[in-house]
């Protein structure tokens, strides 16, 4: 977490949005943490509409007052995204550790009775896959054009409950059916987006659309980024949007330029006919597992570790598949600590 | 969904134009496409207020063409296409 008076300023922000949409930025990403915590958020909206980005907020809604709703509705903002963790109330609160699943529901409402993009984003894993059709039909009674089901990524705080999270095999194969149906079912009516996980496809994503190709984040504090991760990666230098243009960032730094091309691929990638595809994998990913930000991703098939991929996959294929656990489990997930 | 004659295509919620000339582009949630030849001309006129008897006449006459069922086709599977992915409602 961050001290607020550390953060990028209104006027900073401003200059950042300004410079995306002079080197041809299409859409920005208004995202956190939690953005509504800013209370400039409306007026970022509105200057990076008028810049000609397309904004996106990404939110749990907590805090979405139909006054401030309305504000950025005006603003021009384009597409909200809400996210929840399950369709039953106890299982919402107790992965997320708050009160909100019921206040989601309201804001849902809120949010459809206007005309912007709408997607309910599900976050999906061990622990409530069993009832994924149930969260697809909550996701459905809110009535959002897009509704993405996207399995949780094990980096950061998820890297520490990966046991609890990672589905096993079984799940998987379920999900895709049901998902499958559900799109068929929702055909023209909502748009369904979802990827099979990584750690059990046969080949590894895209990560971010490759290093510094498609996307750069930027941090409360304005350090540009390849991505939430790449901090775990020793030895890059990170910018700061206050220190450097987002244009000599994107095309000259250090950071940005580490993973690009294939200089830097080891074997198999190298030779492989998917390196154009998947450039290799995730390189946070590959650090945290292998411990070289170069190796091929693990979760390939054709990594040479990929055994530590299948290790942690027998684990999760030999428990017994979960029911909805007691909320009074105290040491059942390792959270994230209070800032102080 | 069934595109019809009387139907007036029209960009869905949350999608819109940007940029110009040949930068000119869609963007859409997590998305963007670029769109040239006789598929921008059709999403150029899904305006609302066109019906798609009137978008294909058009086409028709801007593309001196012989053949309009096949374009009528081309510009229903298109828009269909489109529809599916929730950028265009009709």
């Amino acid at each position: 977490m961050v001290a607020a008076k550390s953060e990028l300023g209104t006027h900073e922000w401003e200059a950042v949005f300004q410079q995306a949409a002079k080197i041809g930025t299409l859409h920005v990403h208004l995202s956190g943490g939690e953005p509504l915590a800013r209370e400039d958020l409306t007026q970022l909206v509105s200057f990076a509409h008028g810049c000609g980005l397309y904004t996106n907020l990404i939110t749990s809604g907590i805090g979405l007052s139909q006054q401030r709703w309305d504000e950025l509705v005006a603003a021009g903002l384009d597409h909200i995204q809400l996210s929840f963790q399950d369709s039953r109330e106890a299982g919402a609160n107790w992965i997320a550790g708050t009160r909100a699943h019921a206040v989601k529901l309201g804001i849902a409402a809120m949010i459809r009775r206007s005309k912007l993009a709408f997607t309910v984003n599900l976050v999906v894993h061990r622990q409530n896959l069993d009832h994924l059709d149930e969260m697809i039909a909550l996701a459905e009674s809110l009535q959002p054009e897009r509704l993405e089901i996207a399995h949780v990524q094990y980096y950061g705080w998820a890297a520490k409950n990966v046991e609890a999270l990672l589905p096993s095999r079984t799940q998987v194969l379920e999900s895709m059916e049901t998902i499958s149906a559900a799109q068929k079912r929702l055909l023209g009516k909502i748009r369904i987006d979802a990827v099979v996980p990584d750690y059990y496809a046969k080949y590894p994503k895209a990560c971010m659309g490759g290093w510094g190709r498609r996307q750069m984040l930027i941090d409360p504090k304005g350090t540009a980024l390849p991505c939430h991760a790449a901090a775990v990666i020793p030895g890059l230098n990170f910018e700061n949007v206050r220190n450097q243009s987002l244009e000599w960032i994107w095309r000259e730094s250090a950071s940005f330029q580490k993973f690009r091309g294939e200089d830097w691929m080891p074997e198999p990638c190298r030779s492989c006919d998917r390196r154009t595809q998947d450039f290799g994998g995730c390189r946070c990913q590959a650090l945290m597992i292998t411990g070289d930000a170069t190796a091929t991703d693990p979760v390939c098939s054709l990594a040479p570790s990929h055994a530590l991929i299948e290790e942690q996959l027998a684990l999760a294929n030999s428990m017994a598949n979960p029911e909805t656990q007691a909320t009074e489990q105290p040491d059942f997930w390792t959270y994230r600590p209070q800032p102080k | 969904m069934a595109l019809e004659n009387l139907s007036r295509p029209k960009l869905a919620a949350g999608c819109r134009w940007t940029g110009d000339g040949e930068n000119r582009v869609v963007v859409f949630p997590e998305g963007a496409i670029r769109l040239q030849g006789t598929a921008l001309a059709v999403l150029e006129r899904c305006d609302g207020t066109r019906t798609f008897d009137e978008i294909v006449q058009e086409l028709v006459t801007v593309y001196n063409a012989s053949d309009s069922a096949k374009i009528r086709q081309d510009a229903i599977t298109f828009l269909e296409r489109l529809q599916q992915k929730r950028l265009v409602d009709f």
